[in-house]
């Protein structure tokens, strides 16, 4: 089972995070400050660790996480900030974290980047073709077919389908594929995004297909093989 | 301030200070001017005794009969000339008693007389001779006199004229600089009582203190409408806020009032929770603004290219004018000319809020255009549509927050877009202007070329920044 730390140091919050990862089929365990964190992280495996950027008493987020890294603990570990400006998340990304998510957020964006940062390690980045049921896509071509039928992308879409070809089965939430796709880094709050897995979702289920590309409440999409 | 005040000013202190070093320097040159002049007045008596003297010393058997000659011319004995004996005791000439002040001999000296009823100043010399007689030879020095006191009186005049002119200089420039501080003070001070509208007294002149006036009249501007808008963000807030958070209370206690099934319930929740969403993105929208406005972000900045971002805007919308039925065209100049150093996030959101409102205001079979160029020294992006405008009086309003028109209260959509994108323009040196030409409108954002300037390196050379230029070098080999 995968074993997830969450450091924070209000209680409530923790609970809520601790709530959602569970609900996601996470096992979660808690810690309140820095050196708590610390002992935890050293002393047991985890395969994630979400770490809120301020602490009290003296140790704080990043400190926790250069530490850990000095100590060649190598667990993806999720920033969680209120701080939201550029030059903090830079700050985050450079301490050793893997991503960085600010304050307020919504459950499922929090569980999507951590099935993300959970698959990125085993995924080979070595591969020349993917292959989710009936869909592929040749990397070295760029080519994407679904059951031998070649399909015509444009290029914002085959990123999109790349993308999500990558990692199959899992949430990617508007924002994770706006920051990938287009690698611009903001709150989209337009529909924009919609409008473009529309179309790439129409491409690829024509000929009344079924669909391989599902929305997740409001925010998120999945492709996977339909059954 | 009082009078009594004045001396403490700083420019009566430098006026007098100037005073009193302009006196020192006078008073050297006019005592070294009297030391020459009187030095040079009396050098010509001297050589005249001079002249005397060798006539008499070398003829020292000649002398008492000379002396009474010499006393016959001069019976008032302007230029006495006596012989005492080694006693002091007379024995020829017309000066009749030795001078009261000790007789240095060889050496000149000055006394004073009785004649015509005032003391005379007289130089002369007194030799001892051979057998111990002392010889007395004096010229009378009145007019030399005359002319040392009518000099050491015109430089006491002119000194007092002086010093008089200098210290009601310093009173009046001291007073001008008072009357100007205290207007100055009493404008602050009604202003920090709560008057924001007050200003420090200008005054014609271009001197330092009326600079510093200007600037600080132009900080009062600044804060006054700092303070205006923040009073009108707070109602703004209050009124924006309040409606949802109505909705939300409303909803959660119909539910609870209510709600019977499960389904219901779910249901109710869904709708909090996305009136919930709606409020945080008034929230984070609103700081964000803020983030900008403090200029906390030019941490990001690095070199870009305005047509790139503006291409990445218009590829981004595409799907969403040809769903409205909108054409949306892009215009690029040369991407080597609208070079400049921006965070390219803020400026893609800045870019995309204009399109996603130029497309969104279409009528439908619309047209939207995006355009960039680099004319004249300046380089910008220009958005322009055929929608219905900004009528002219509300163009400086759609810039406030949660400003919205009248026509566009019932579309989606916070109020805060423009105010981000002026706040963005703001924070890259960029001009925000709104034209509208019936029917359409057309933003633009420009600024000057910064081709010459060398590009700002950023504050963290962080891995972040450089993986977004690389991801950004990616995304157009795709």
């Amino acid at each position: 089972m995968t074993r997830v730390l969450v450091v924070e140091d209000d209680a409530q919050t923790a609970a809520e995070i601790a709530a959602a990862l569970g609900d996601h089929g996470f096992e979660v365990e808690c810690a309140y400050n820095g050196q708590e964190a610390l002992d935890r992280a050293v002393a047991d495996r985890y395969s994630a660790i979400v770490l809120d950027r301020m602490l009290p008493g003296g140790i704080d987020g990043l400190a926790v996480l250069s530490t850990l890294r000095g100590l060649s603990v190598d667990a993806p570990v999720l920033i969680l900030s209120a701080l939201s400006a550029v030059d903090e998340r830079v700050r985050g990304l450079r301490a050793g974290g893997d991503d960085y998510l600010t304050k307020p957020f919504e459950s499922l964006e929090l569980t999507a980047r951590i099935e993300v940062l959970l698959r990125r390690r085993s995924a080979s980045d070595r591969q020349t073709m993917l292959r989710v049921g009936d869909l592929e896509v040749d990397l070295l071509k760029r080519e994407v077919k679904r059951g031998g039928r070649a399909i015509d992308l444009l290029p914002r879409e085959y990123r999109l389908l790349e993308y999500l070809m990558r990692h199959p089965g899992q949430v990617i939430t508007r924002t994770m594929l706006f920051e990938e796709v287009w690698s611009y880094r903001y709150d989209q709050r337009t529909n924009v995004i919609d409008v473009h897995m529309g179309k790439l979702r129409r491409k690829l289920d024509e000929g009344g297909l079924p669909s391989m590309i599902q929305t997740v409440r409001g925010s998120g999409y999945i492709l996977r093989a339909p059954d | 301030m009082r009078l009594t005040d004045l001396p403490r000013t700083t420019s009566f202190r430098l006026s007098v200070l100037f005073l009193g070093l302009f006196g020192a320097s006078s008073a050297a040159f006019c005592g070294f001017l009297y030391w020459q002049a009187t030095s040079y007045l009396n050098s010509s008596v001297d050589h005249w005794i001079q002249r005397d003297s060798v006539m008499y010393l070398t003829a020292p058997w000649d002398i008492v009969p000379r002396l009474t000659t010499h006393a016959e011319r001069d019976p008032d004995a302007w230029r006495p000339f006596a012989l005492f004996d080694s006693s002091g005791r007379f024995i020829a000439g017309n000066l009749h008693s030795l001078p009261e002040r000790p007789v240095a001999f060889g050496r000149y000296f000055e006394y004073e007389l009785k004649r015509r009823g005032k003391d005379t100043p007289f130089r002369g010399v007194g030799y001892r001779m051979p057998n111990g007689d002392i010889l007395i030879l004096s010229y009378n020095v009145n007019e030399i006199y005359g002319f040392k006191h009518l000099l050491l009186d015109s430089m006491a005049w002119g000194g007092i004229l002086v010093f008089g002119i200098g210290i009601a200089g310093a009173v009046i420039t001291a007073l001008g600089a008072v009357r100007q501080i205290n207007g100055i003070t009493g404008a602050v001070e009604r202003i920090v009582t709560g008057n924001l509208r007050e200003r420090l007294p200008t005054r014609r002149g271009a001197g330092d203190l009326d600079r510093l006036v200007h600037l600080v009249n132009g900080m009062l501007d600044d804060i006054e409408r700092l303070m205006r808008e923040v009073k009108g963000v707070t109602d703004d807030i209050a009124h924006d806020l309040r409606t949802p958070l109505t909705r939300l209370l409303g909803g959660l206690e119909r539910a609870r009032r209510r709600t019977t099934s499960a389904e219901e319930y779910a249901r109710a929740v869904d709708a909090a929770i996305a009136e919930t969403k709606a409020v945080l993105g008034t929230f984070s929208a609103l700081l964000r603004i803020a983030e900008v406005e403090d200029g906390a972000r030019r941490a990001g900045f690095m070199r870009i290219d305005l047509g790139r971002i503006a291409a990445d805007v218009v590829e981004f919308h595409a799907p969403v004018a040809e769903e409205r039925g909108v054409t949306l065209s892009f215009d690029p100049e040369s991407p080597s000319l609208t070079q400049m150093s921006g965070d390219p996030s803020l400026l893609f959101e800045a870019i995309s809020n204009l399109v996603d409102n130029a497309i969104k205001f279409s009528p439908i079979g619309g047209s939207v255009r995006v355009r960039t160029f680099s004319t004249k020294g300046r380089i910008g992006v220009v958005v322009s549509d055929n929608g219905p405008g900004i009528p002219a009086h509300e163009r400086e309003a759609v810039l406030r927050r949660f400003h919205r028109l009248e026509k566009s209260r019932h579309t989606p959509g916070s109020g805060l877009g423009l105010s981000l994108v002026a706040a963005v323009a703001k924070l890259h040196g960029l001009t925000l202007s709104i034209d509208s030409s019936f029917p359409g409108s057309c933003v633009t954002l420009e600024r000057d070329s910064p081709l010459h300037v060398p590009l700002a390196a950023p504050s963290v050379p962080g891995n972040a920044a450089r993986d977004e230029a690389e991801a950004r070098a990616v995304s157009t080999s795709v």
